[in-house]
């Protein structure tokens, strides 16, 4: 049995997955596949996340792993845990002391910087998989920059409902050419995509695939000319935690009635931290 | 109800570890040590063989020389053995004793999420020694009180979808071969005891590419229920025992509602003997897709097809036809290669 190595993998591996990553970055929000390592960790559960961030993390980074924003949910918890006993980098909830942060389903509600690399767990990566399941055409339709379907889909459901159904995994137009499924993360972080100063890595290890948006790039959620792209909006509502508003909530129902708590809980910690001391 | 913006995760995983371990090694549930560490194995047969005893199933596993989908087979064939002695009274998801129970939906639920035994979040590494917590942590059973589905709340609110029940009995797949257009009771009954791999692979169908079910879970849990029965004699129900069960309820997408046309959300449903989460989702996924077949944004998929799904899920009749072409074929194969070489000469001529 040969000894563990940093970050997990052999250095063949690492190096497939960075040369895969490489790739995504030259070419914005196109789908590289790759040859998705086994991880100790089930398909499903981050393991693309996961070997996008073994391969790129050094001894000197600072890790933080959120699962719906939250730190401390048994997920992230279990890959940060993970990833410090194959690397022993330092870690913190902090997202300003990061730089390399996975999440899963939100994008931090600090901004981000330059100096920071988000990783994305991606359960679908393929946009076109809910209007084309096949993927020899999905990859001629992208060739082609033939979104027709797509568009299709969101009309039929804004001439019923007013609006797309989709809540998360909104198709966003990448640069102006490919269109990219930005894993799942509420509306609410869809604007927070663009423009972003911040590598953003995807990785979907059970689709084997890995794509990317590279610092300050354009991202455009696909919306009709006459319609404006709605996000969730929590009106008149705060944390009852940290009282901050226009953030992303969770919403829980209590004995008495219904709360929201911040969704990011390392900013709801801050912000909490501000008020007591300006107390 | 107390709320921290750091939940205690790293706490939870590790008891959740730790009672994992306790059951499998037979500190925990297992009555003696040669069932514990088959316990997985056993659930999945007394499901699949579609008959709850745990001694039978143990002897099944041993005469099959654990081959699974064998000893399940065994089981089933002890079924036809067994006279039919009448029915229990119903038996809701509510009266569980959960051992473990959790909702993906949101992160507090009436009575609270509880992670109990799980394997979800142990390393599946075979050389690497991994610590468990050593704090004595003690699996608790709900006791006594009804714990109400996580989605109530919601169907209080009248915001899910109620499929339309025109059975006044359910169907009986043990006593009738159900036909098309199949009532939902003879797919559920097809499901329960349906295979786990099976059931597996046409749910991931259509959370994957063929269809739009990406589903949330509302509420998962695992734990023990009374049988209760009827006295022969005297007509009072009496327990006659617990069994281990897994139900699950899954939410699906929104559709309008034929009733009155308001939008509400569609959910699925799981339900099997023995602890098999897998089975149980799958089930629960594979109803949502047969149950609102018109979701699949994507056209139609295998799953959400009743015909696709009732004739192919079943491990011990889909085994046995395989199996079946071990036997000798020499007629219909010589007249195969009959057809062949007429057809061959023809094409020569």
């Amino acid at each position: 049995m040969t000894e563990t190595t940093f970050g997990f993998f052999d250095e063949d591996a690492k190096k497939e997955i960075r040369r895969a990553l490489l790739k995504a970055i030259s070419l914005p929000g196109y789908i590289v596949p790759f040859a998705s390592r086994e991880m100790p960790i089930a398909r499903g559960w981050g393991t693309g996340g996961l070997q996008v961030t073994l391969s790129i993390i050094k001894e000197d980074d600072v890790l933080k792993v959120i699962d719906q924003g939250c730190d401390g949910s048994v997920n992230a918890v279990n890959i940060r845990d993970f990833i410090v006993s194959t690397t022993e980098v330092d870690t913190t909830s902090l997202t300003a002391k990061a730089t390399v942060i996975q999440t899963r389903h939100r994008i931090p509600e600090q901004p981000l910087t330059e100096n920071q690399i988000l990783v994305f767990q991606v359960p679908v990566a393929e946009v076109l998989t809910t209007v084309e399941p096949d993927t020899a055409r999905q990859k001629n339709m992208h060739a082609h920059r033939e979104y027709s379907r797509l568009w299709v889909l969101l009309y039929e459901d804004t001439a019923q409902y007013g609006d797309s159904r989709i809540s998360n995994r909104y198709p966003v137009e990448i640069n102006d050419h490919y269109v990219m499924d930005p894993s799942p993360i509420p509306r609410y972080d869809i604007p927070r995509l663009n423009n972003n100063p911040a590598l953003l890595l995807f990785g979907a290890g059970r689709e084997k695939r890995i794509y990317a948006i590279p610092p300050y790039t354009k991202v455009t959620p696909l919306t009709f000319v006459d319609r404006d792209f709605q996000v969730e909006t929590f009106p008149g509502i705060s944390c009852k935690r940290c009282g901050t508003s226009d953030v992303f909530f969770d919403e829980i129902q209590g004995v008495d009635g219904t709360y929201y708590y911040c969704s990011d809980t390392a900013n709801c910690d801050s912000m909490l931290n501000r008020k007591q001391n300006a107390a | 109800m107390s709320y921290v913006a750091i939940q205690g995760g790293a706490e939870a995983i590790s008891a959740s570890k730790s009672l994992y371990q306790k059951m499998i090694h037979g500190n925990f549930l297992a009555k003696d040590a040669q069932q514990a560490p088959l316990l997985f194995g056993l659930d999945r047969i007394m499901s699949e063989g579609a008959l709850y005893s745990q001694q039978l199933g143990l002897k099944a596993i041993k005469s099959s020389g654990c081959d699974l989908l064998e000893a399940a087979f065994y089981l089933r064939a002890h079924r036809s053995t067994c006279q039919r002695v009448g029915r229990c009274s119903t038996i809701t998801s509510y009266d569980i004793r959960t051992i473990r129970r959790i909702s993906s939906a949101s992160k507090e639920i009436p009575d609270g999420q509880m992670l109990g035994p799980s394997s979800d979040y142990i390393l599946k590494l075979l050389t690497k020694k991994q610590s468990f917590s050593s704090k004595p942590t003690k699996c608790r059973a709900t006791t006594g009180q009804q714990v109400a589905s996580a989605l109530d709340e919601l169907r209080k609110q009248n915001k899910i979808m109620q499929p339309e029940v025109n059975e006044e009995e359910p169907f009986d797949i043990t006593r009738s071969s159900p036909l098309p257009p199949y009532p939902r009771s003879s797919l559920m009954q097809m499901m329960a005891r349906g295979e786990t791999g099976s059931m597996l692979g046409f749910a991931y169908t259509t959370m994957r590419g063929y269809g739009d079910v990406h589903p949330t879970i509302g509420d998962l849990r695992i734990g023990m229920v009374a049988v209760v029965y009827p006295h022969p004699f005297t007509g009072n129900e009496v327990t006659v025992g617990e069994i281990r069960v897994t139900a699950v309820e899954t939410v699906g997408s929104f559709k309008k509602d034929p009733i009155d046309g308001k939008l509400r959300l569609a959910t699925g449903f799981g339900f099997c003997f023995g602890f098999n989460e897998t089975k149980a989702i799958a089930m629960s996924i594979l109803d949502l897709a047969l149950t609102y077949p018109s979701f699949s944004i994507g056209g139609t998929g295998v799953a959400t097809s009743a015909e696709m799904i009732i004739h192919h899920i079943d491990g011990i009749e889909s085994m046995g036809f395989t199996n079946h072409f071990k036997l000798p074929h020499y007629v219909t194969f010589q007249a195969d290669l009959h057809t062949f070489n007429t057809a061959g000469e023809h094409r020569d001529d």
